[in-house]
């Protein structure tokens, strides 16, 4: 931090001279090291060194932000010049702070080093298992990144935090083809720490190569019936980052147009469903230290039973709406495991799809949500009947989370989120035949 | 930065290629009143990129100084070489030429900071007095400007800077069972600087009273019945259709990686009627929304075109792809920023117009639906691909009915083109996106209003 906590103490004193009343600034280096594979073969290696600065100014009650790439004096001299432009050209809002000084602290996690030649040689195992195992998949484009980054966050109020972390990340994106048939793309992302770790025999990894090959028998499904979706971990973790976004984010509630905003405390959802930010818990990679207000990072439920026990605010949303400020900014999120492992929970299916992809539109404020489901398999009779094409669902997220039918009790963590199966029932699933 | 890339490019015979970038932007965003965004960023720095044998190897800096960029060159082509050690496609250097010349004549102009919140602020005002049935509203501008510098090993030199503005209004109502419907429009804008497009608030009033009509409307809307349907998709998101449903299947290396296009070169994919073109700097006798000179392997651009008459005639290329393919390239390897390596992606795409009146095509659905505003997009290597709808009518008996709720429309690009049997005769352009591939990027997308069938959701 040799050069970090000097830069973000000389930012915040011109910050202070130009004449703001609080300020905050976080100044940053790193380090990328990525390979790349495209259309099954190796083509570029990269590397990436960065810096940043970005800071934040509250000068009579108005605010003006500004960010740069450089930490030389002459750049951020012009950055707080243009910072205080900002704020004199603002709106004045008492709901604008910055973080109160509770414990400052110095944060050290992961692989701070690349170790370039295992991890290379990882990656290529990763690419032979993958020809070798799966001869009819494709991996359309590979992505193997380690980054190594450190961060100073401060501000006038006297917080002072820093944070140094590395980590490896792989993601696949991958076909499978036999001839000119193909399947629709899919892909999965693991972030880890070792660099010499077995990438295919992480969770749920061999299953997706597995599912993608069985996917070369699809069938276009045509009719419309209500049933039960059940959605793979991954497609789990997008349709909540929506849920999240539309009924607990800042803008939702800021706007007054979250579904939820007079539920806290309140039932919005089976009470099976408990759904939890962790970037302390250990099987997370690397997992959020500050929040980006400049608080110290904890664990916390959004929903707990069923219960909406807190919403996903910044300390600026909280302000404004009255509400409490979330207790991390982290985008790691776990479900509650179920009882049953999925082959019994699909048992219980007269008629559903398993979603492993889901292809939508935003959802509309109040949830309604319709999209295609990819690379997913009609439900037949507690069975997986047939992988199927050219088929929509669609429902509203928030009558959906009342509707559970189960969670798995295996759950999948990809370094970033920990996440059983989930079924839902009364989605409608929709293929390209149907008619009125 | 130039000279610093040209002095530490000197005496490299390798294919190899070092660009300077600065990045900048203004993002100002009032929502419901409050004024939650106001920001600026500038970001600058040096990448460089080397081809050893058929790899790569690419570094970057964000710092700007004489050493960085020969280190920058130095560790590209140290990564290429470790790729080539372990991983040789044993290919012969790039043939191509690349040696495009190009300086861009007008000066970056900026905006400052109060004029665009001024803006927002009175336009704000606008609606917040004026329309007193919305439960949410928001103004948001955008005005940003890359400006680039590209020097290759073969003698490229290209200066060229992409501004870009634009202003988005969205809106939301609460409907009678308590549900809230939004709608948002881009108003104005294109490529230059903010003060090129806005001066007055109040100009932007029509545009803004007509979106609140349609949300009007759209707050009565029904769902529409899921299934496949006969619709006709607006000039104003045909954009979606060139860019998602054909453009990705058609960037070859994508089309390397297995997709669709991969077995249809030369084949009948569509109606007779549909042509399709990537543009690189200008589209049907005018200056393309937003106009690429040089790529960023130092290719001189020309347009690529795609599809004629509803035959599948070409792929859009980098130098390496174009090689394989044996195809000429056409400009189409942008990077994003000064850290990303270039990748095959779109420019201006659109779908070429007919000769069909939007009213008659509206008059000739008996049932179906009339598809006018999109939000996002997705595409598929197999061809299948998705918008998100957010504003659209039903067509009962040649006649608009009611609004529809939001929804989302599908199908496979290849066969939904061969059922398109009329395209209005004028075309709109989407301007203010981005694609997302790996990397960002700024591109324009455009068309006619379509007579198709496709996948609607619904209820």
């Amino acid at each position: 931090m040799e050069r970090l906590t000097p830069a973000a103490r000389y930012t915040l004193d011109a910050l202070k001279q130009a004449g703001a009343d609080d300020a905050q600034v976080s100044v940053s280096e790193g380090k990328t090291e990525e390979f790349n594979v495209d259309a099954g073969e190796f083509s570029l290696i990269r590397s990436v060194y960065s810096s940043g600065a970005s800071m934040k100014i509250i000068k009579n009650r108005r605010k003006g932000t500004v960010a740069v790439n450089q930490l030389d004096r002459d750049t951020i001299d012009t950055a707080v010049a243009e910072c205080v432009a900002a704020a004199d050209s603002g709106v004045e809002d008492d709901a604008l702070s910055i973080a109160s000084l509770e414990e400052n602290a110095d944060f050290k996690d992961g692989a701070l080093v690349c170790d370039k030649a295992a991890f290379f040689d990882s990656v290529i195992k990763l690419t032979e298992d993958i020809k070798r195992e799966y001869p009819q998949i494709m991996i359309e484009q590979l992505i193997a990144t380690h980054f190594y980054g450190k961060h100073v966050l401060a501000n006038t109020n006297g917080v002072l935090f820093t944070e140094e972390d590395g980590s490896y990340n792989v993601s696949v994106m991958y076909s499978a083809h036999d001839g000119e048939n193909a399947t629709s793309f899919n892909y999965f992302d693991f972030e880890f720490l070792d660099p010499h770790a077995d990438i295919l025999a992480m969770d749920g990894a061999r299953t997706m190569l597995d599912r993608a090959v069985a996917e070369l028998q699809t069938k276009p499904f045509t009719g419309k019936f209500v049933g039960t979706a059940v959605f793979s971990p991954a497609c789990l973790g997008d349709l909540l980052g929506i849920v999240t976004g539309s009924f607990t984010g800042d803008l939702a509630l800021i706007e007054g147009t979250s579904i939820w905003k007079n539920k806290l405390g309140q039932q919005v959802a089976d009470d099976r469903f408990t759904l939890s930010v962790i970037p302390h818990d250990p099987r997370i990679v690397c997992g959020e230290r500050i929040t980006s207000d400049g608080y110290r990072s904890e664990d916390y439920d959004i929903i707990k039973n069923g219960v909406l026990n807190s919403f996903c605010l910044s300390e600026y949303a909280a302000n404004k709406t009255g509400l409490t400020r979330s207790k991390s900014t982290s985008g790691c999120i776990g479900v509650m495991p179920g009882g049953e492992n999925l082959d019994k929970l699909i048992a219980g299916i007269e008629k559903g799809i398993l979603v492993c992809r889901f292809s939508g539109g935003e959802p509309a404020n109040n949830g309604d949500f319709s999209g295609v489901a990819k690379n997913s398999f009609l439900i037949e009779n507690g069975k997986i009947a047939y992988p199927v094409s050219e088929t929509m669902i669609s429902g509203n997220m928030a009558e959906m989370l009342f509707h559970v039918r189960g969670f798995s009790a295996e759950t999948f963590c990809d370094g970033s989120s920990v996440l059983p199966y989930a079924a839902f029932d009364g989605v409608t699933v929709s293929g390209g035949g149907a008619e009125e | 930065m130039d000279d610093y890339i040209k002095r530490a490019l000197e005496g490299v015979s390798e294919d190899a290629e070092g660009c300077g970038q600065t990045m900048r932007g203004r993002n100002v965003s009032v929502v419901s009143g409050n004024l939650v965004g106001n920001a600026s960023f500038v970001t600058h720095g040096i990448g460089a990129r080397f081809c050893k044998n058929g790899v790569w190897g690419f570094a970057s800096d964000s710092a700007c100084t004489p050493e960085s960029a020969a280190a920058v060159i130095a560790a590209a082509k140290e990564n290429a070489a470790l790729l080539h050690s372990r991983r040789s496609k044993n290919k012969p250097a790039l043939t191509n030429a690349r040696a495009a010349q190009f300086t861009e004549a007008r000066p970056f102009r900026d905006t400052d900071q109060k004029t665009l919140t001024d803006f927002a602020r009175a336009l704000d005002a606008y609606i917040e007095t004026t329309y007193k049935d919305l439960a949410s509203r928001s103004v948001m501008i955008r005005a940003n400007c890359i400006e680039k510098t590209l020097r290759t090993s073969e003698g490229t030199f290209a200066y060229q800077l992409f501004p870009r503005t634009y202003v988005i209004v969205a809106m939301s109502m609460e409907t009678a069972d308590g549900a809230t419907v939004e709608l948002f429009d881009v108003l104005g804008g294109g490529e230059g600087c903010f003060t090129d497009y806005y001066s007055d608030p109040s100009l932007l009033y029509p545009a803004v009273d007509k979106l609140h009509r349609e949300l009007a409307a759209k707050k009565e809307g029904v769902f529409p019945s899921a299934g496949e349907r006969l619709c006709i998709i607006d000039s104003e998101i045909a954009g979606m259709v060139a860019h998602e449903a054909v453009g990705h299947t058609v960037e070859a290396d994508l089309v390397l990686a297995g997709s669709v296009a991969a077995t249809n070169l030369g084949k009948q994919v569509a109606s007779p009627l549909i042509s399709l073109t990537d543009f690189a700097h200008t589209a049907f006798g005018k200056r393309a929304p937003l106009p690429v000179f040089v790529d960023d392997e130092g290719t001189e651009c020309k347009d690529a075109v795609i599809i004629k008459d509803g035959v599948l005639v070409g792929y859009m290329n980098n130098l390496e792809s174009a090689m394989h393919f044996g195809m000429e390239p056409a400009g189409n390897a942008r990077a994003y920023n000064f850290s990303d390596e270039p990748l095959v992606r779109m420019r201006n795409t659109a779908l070429h117009p007919g000769k069909d009146k939007l009213e008659d095509m509206i008059a000739s659905v008996e049932d179906g639906y009339y598809l006018t505003k999109t939000q996002n997009g997705q595409a598929d290597t197999t061809g299948e691909f998705m918008f998100g709808i957010t504003m659209g009518y039903e067509i009962k008996n040649g006649k608009l009915g009611r609004a529809l709720r939001d929804t989302t429309i599908s199908g496979v690009a290849f066969n939904m083109l061969k059922t398109v049997d009329m395209l209005s005769d004028t075309v709109s352009w989407d301007f203010a996106g981005y694609c997302g591939k790996k990397q960002p990027m700024p591109v324009s997308m455009g068309g006619p209003a379509i007579r198709c069938r496709v996948n609607i959701g619904g209820r």
